[in-house]
C-alpha cells in the first residue's frame, strides 16, 4: 500500500520547519544572504503560527530614559527570568538585533507606530517601565509572507515534517508528508532550522475544548521531539505555562487589559494582587496566575478584571485594539454580553502549555548565541527554544537564525548522503497509522494525556506524581501503537498525539530534576516548595544510547554582558 | 460552531480553505463551496474572516465557551 504514496525529493541550502513568526523571520534572514530556502508548515505562510490572526505588542527598549536602555532591559530580564534565562544569549538574539528588527517592521509595511507617528507604550507583567509597544499586527504574518515570497522562498505548505535526517554526525534535512494529498517529502538541506513553537493541547482545558488554546493549537512540540530524537539538548522543559483569560475563551488579551490599567478583583469586589506581589496588578504573569488560582481555591471566586474605572479615551482604545491580537475577542465579548465600560470581565486560569516561564525566555531546544543547537547543522529559533518566545524574540532571534544558517550553508563542504534504508524506515513509520487494524482514535488518547498531565504534572507536582505520570505516559505510548488514521488529516493528528506523549514524558523527567519551586505554579513542587539559589540555572535533558541524560547548566547573573 | 459561511455571499474563491491555519475548512470543488470539515478543531483565530474577500464569514462561539 505504501507504494501508492507519491514521493518527492528536494535539495536546499536552508530548510526551515515552521513558518510562523520566528520561521518567517528566519526565512528573510537567510534569503537576504542569497541562498535557497524551503519553509515547511502545516498551514500556509500567510496565516500560520501563533500570530496567524494578528498580534498587538512588541517588547523593546528605545533609549528614552534610564529604565529604557539595553542594560536596564537585561537587568529586568535577569530579575524576571532568573534561573531560566541566559543573558549572553539574550544579548545576542535580541539586543544586537533589535534596531534592525524595528527597521524591518517598517520596511515590510507593518509599522509599530500609531497613526500619529508615535509609539504607544504600556507597562505590565513586572516591567520597570512601559516596554510593550502597542501596535496593529493584524497583517504582520501576510506582510512577512509577502516579503519572503518576493525574495524567492519555496514554501512546502500543508506539510508536516516528522523526523530529521541525521547522518551520525550532522543533521542533513528532514522528511514529512502533505496533510492533504499524503505525498511523501524528503528534503535534503545543508542547514536545518527548527521553529515550530511551544506545545499546546498538552494539559486539560477548562472549557473541555482542546483546540481552545492561548497559543496556536497546531503547535504540538514537533521541533523539540525531532531534535530530542537525534540527541540534541533541550532545556527549561519542566515549565508549564498558564495565563489568565476571559472565562470560556483562551485568548491573548491579558497584557492589553492589565497594561491599560485593569484591576483583578474577587467575588467580594476586593483588589487582591497586593497580597501576592509588591507590584500588585502589574506583577509578573506567573504571580497573576498564581493569585487567581489561589483566590478561586480559597472560595473567593469568581475572579474578574475590572476596567470600569478607566477613562473614556482608554476604554475606546481598548475596544478598538483588543482584536489586534485575537481578531475574535471583541466578538466573544459581544456574544457573551460583556461591556468593559459597564461591568468587570470574568476571567480564569487557562489551559497549561509547555512553554517558557516568562515573556523573555523559552523552553525547548538549547541554543547558543548563534542559535545553534548541540547538534551540527541544526539551528532553532522561536518558542521551541530555551531562549526565545514572544514577538520581540521571534522577530529578532528568528532573523539571526536565518542569517547564521545561511552562512553555515555557504561554508558547507560535505556531501549530503542520505541513507535509503533509513528513509524507507521513516516512511513506513509515518504512514503506519493508515494501515493498522484497530479502532483507537487520537482524540481519546489525547484526552487521557491531558488529564494525566494536569493531574500529575500540572500546577502542583511532586516526585510521586511525576513518576506516576511517566509510567502512565509510557503505557499510553504503547497503546498509541494502535492509533488509527482514516485520512491524511487524521494522520497528522496521530503524529501530533505521539509528540504530545513524548513532550509530556520529557517534561516530567526534567521536572523531577528541579527539586525546588520556581516561577510560582509554572514549576510548583509540593515536596520542595522553596526557591533555591543552587538551582539558578537550566535543567538540560537529552537522549544518549536510548537513555535519558540530565545535566545542570549553572547560569551567572553577576554582571550584564 | 464557527466559522459560519453565508453561501449567498460566498463567491467560491476558496480563500478560506487556503488560509485556515488549522486545515479546518476544505473547499469542495464538486459542489464549488467551502465546507467546515473539522469544526471542533477551530481555533477561533478569525483568519478566514480576515481574508474572505466577500465578507461572507461570521464567527459564532459554541455554547461551551459562552457560559
Amino acid at each position: 500500500m505504501i507504494g501508492n504514496i507519491r514521493e518527492y525529493e528536494f535539495e536546499t541550502d536552508v530548510l526551515i520547519v515552521g513558518g510562523g513568526l520566528a520561521g518567517n523571520n528566519a526565512a528573510l534572514g537567510a534569503l537576504e544572504k542569497n541562498v535557497k530556502v524551503i519553509v515547511a508548515d502545516k498551514g500556509t505562510l500567510e496565516r500560520c503560527g501563533a500570530t496567524a490572526g494578528g498580534v498587538d505588542h512588541f517588547m523593546a527598549y528605545l533609549n528614552t530614559g534610564p529604565w529604557d536602555t539595553r542594560e536596564a532591559y537585561l537587568s529586568y530580564v535577569a530579575k524576571i527570568a532568573r534561573g531560566a534565562v541566559d543573558l549572553k544569549v539574550q544579548d545576542a538574539v535580541f539586543c544586537k538585533e533589535l534596531e534592525a528588527a524595528l527597521e524591518r517592521m517598517e520596511k515590510i509595511g507593518c509599522t509599530l507606530k500609531q497613526s500619529d507617528g508615535k509609539y504607544l507604550r504600556t507597562q505590565s507583567l513586572g516591567q520597570p517601565g512601559p516596554y510593550f509597544i502597542n501596535f496593529n499586527g493584524k497583517n504582520l504574518k501576510p506582510a512577512l509572507a509577502k516579503e519572503a515570497r518576493r525574495l524567492g522562498v519555496f514554501a512546502l505548505e500543508r506539510c508536516m515534517m516528522t523526523d530529521l535526517l541525521y547522518d551520525g554526525e550532522r543533521v542533513i534535512g528532514a522528511v514529512g508528508f502533505n496533510i492533504r494529498t499524503g505525498d511523501f517529502y524528503i528534503v535534503k538541506a545543508k542547514a536545518t532550522i527548527l521553529a515550530t513553537g511551544c506545545t499546546t493541547r498538552l494539559f486539560h482545558n477548562p472549557t473541555g475544548l482542546p483546540f481552545n488554546t492561548w497559543q496556536c493549537p497546531q503547535n504540538t512540540g514537533a521541533a523539540q521531539v525531532m531534535a530530542y530524537k537525534v540527541g540534541a539538548k533541550l532545556a527549561n522543559m519542566e515549565y508549564m505555562r498558564i495565563t489568565v483569560v476571559p472565562k470560556g475563551f483562551s485568548a491573548a488579551g491579558l497584557n492589553a487589559l492589565m497594561g491599560m490599567g485593569g484591576r483583578l478583583i474577587n467575588a467580594y469586589g476586593e483588589e487582591f494582587m497586593a497580597k501576592y506581589h509588591p507590584m500588585g496588578n502589574k506583577a509578573p504573569r506567573s504571580m497573576l496566575v498564581y493569585a487567581v488560582m489561589k483566590e478561586i481555591q480559597m472560595g473567593n471566586g469568581p475572579i474578574y478584571i475590572d476596567c470600569t474605572h478607566l477613562s473614556e479615551a482608554d476604554l475606546n482604545h481598548l475596544k478598538r485594539t483588543l482584536g489586534y491580537d485575537k481578531d475574535t475577542l471583541p466578538d466573544f465579548l459581544e456574544q457573551k454580553g460583556v461591556d468593559l465600560s459597564k461591568e468587570p470581565l470574568e476571567v480564569m486560569y487557562s489551559e497549561g502549555m509547555q512553554a517558557g516561564p516568562s515573556e523573555v525566555c523559552g523552553s525547548g531546544i538549547m541554543i547558543d548565541e548563534r542559535t545553534s543547537s548541540s547538534i551540527e547543522g541544526l539551528f532553532a529559533c522561536g518558542d521551541c527554544t530555551d531562549q526565545m518566545r514572544c514577538v520581540h524574540l521571534c522577530t529578532t532571534g528568528g532573523y539571526l537564525s536565518g542569517k547564521v544558517a545561511a552562512e553555515y550553508a555557504k561554508n558547507y563542504s560535505h556531501p549530503i548522503r542520505v541513507d535509503k534504508k533509513e528513509i524507507q524506515r521513516l516512511k513506513e513509520a509515518i504512514y503506519r497509522p493508515l494501515w493498522v487494524t484497530g479502532n483507537l482514535d487520537h482524540k481519546t488518547v489525547e484526552n487521557v494525556i491531558r488529564r494525566v498531565m494536569w493531574e500529575y504534572a500540572g500546577p502542583v507536582r511532586n516526585e510521586k506524581s511525576l513518576n506516576l505520570a511517566i509510567d502512565k505516559l509510557q503505557s499510553l505510548k504503547e497503546e498509541a501503537q494502535a492509533l488509527k488514521a482514516k485520512d491524511f488529516h487524521e494522520l497528522m493528528r496521530v503524529h501530533e498525539t505521539n509528540q504530545l506523549i513524548d513532550i509530556g514524558t520529557i517534561m516530567c523527567h526534567a521536572s523531577l530534576e528541579r527539586k525546588e519551586t520556581r516561577f510560582g505554579i509554572f514549576h510548583f513542587r509540593s515536596d520542595y516548595p522553596e526557591t533555591k539559589e543552587e538551582f539558578e540555572g537550566e535543567i538540560v535533558i537529552f537522549q544518549k544510547d536510548g537513555k535519558v541524560v540530565k545535566e545542570f547548566k549553572k547560569l551567572s547573573y553577576d554582571k550584564i554582558p | 460552531m464557527p466559522p459560519n459561511i453565508d453561501m449567498d455571499r460566498c463567491s467560491g474563491c476558496g480563500m478560506c480553505d487556503k488560509i485556515c491555519p488549522l486545515d479546518v475548512i476544505h473547499f469542495d470543488s464538486e459542489k464549488n463551496m467551502p465546507i467546515v470539515k473539522y469544526a471542533d478543531e477551530c481555533w477561533h483565530c478569525g483568519s478566514c474572516r480576515l481574508e474572505c474577500p466577500m465578507g461572507a464569514i461570521k464567527i459564532f462561539f459554541p455554547v461551551e465557551m459562552l457560559y
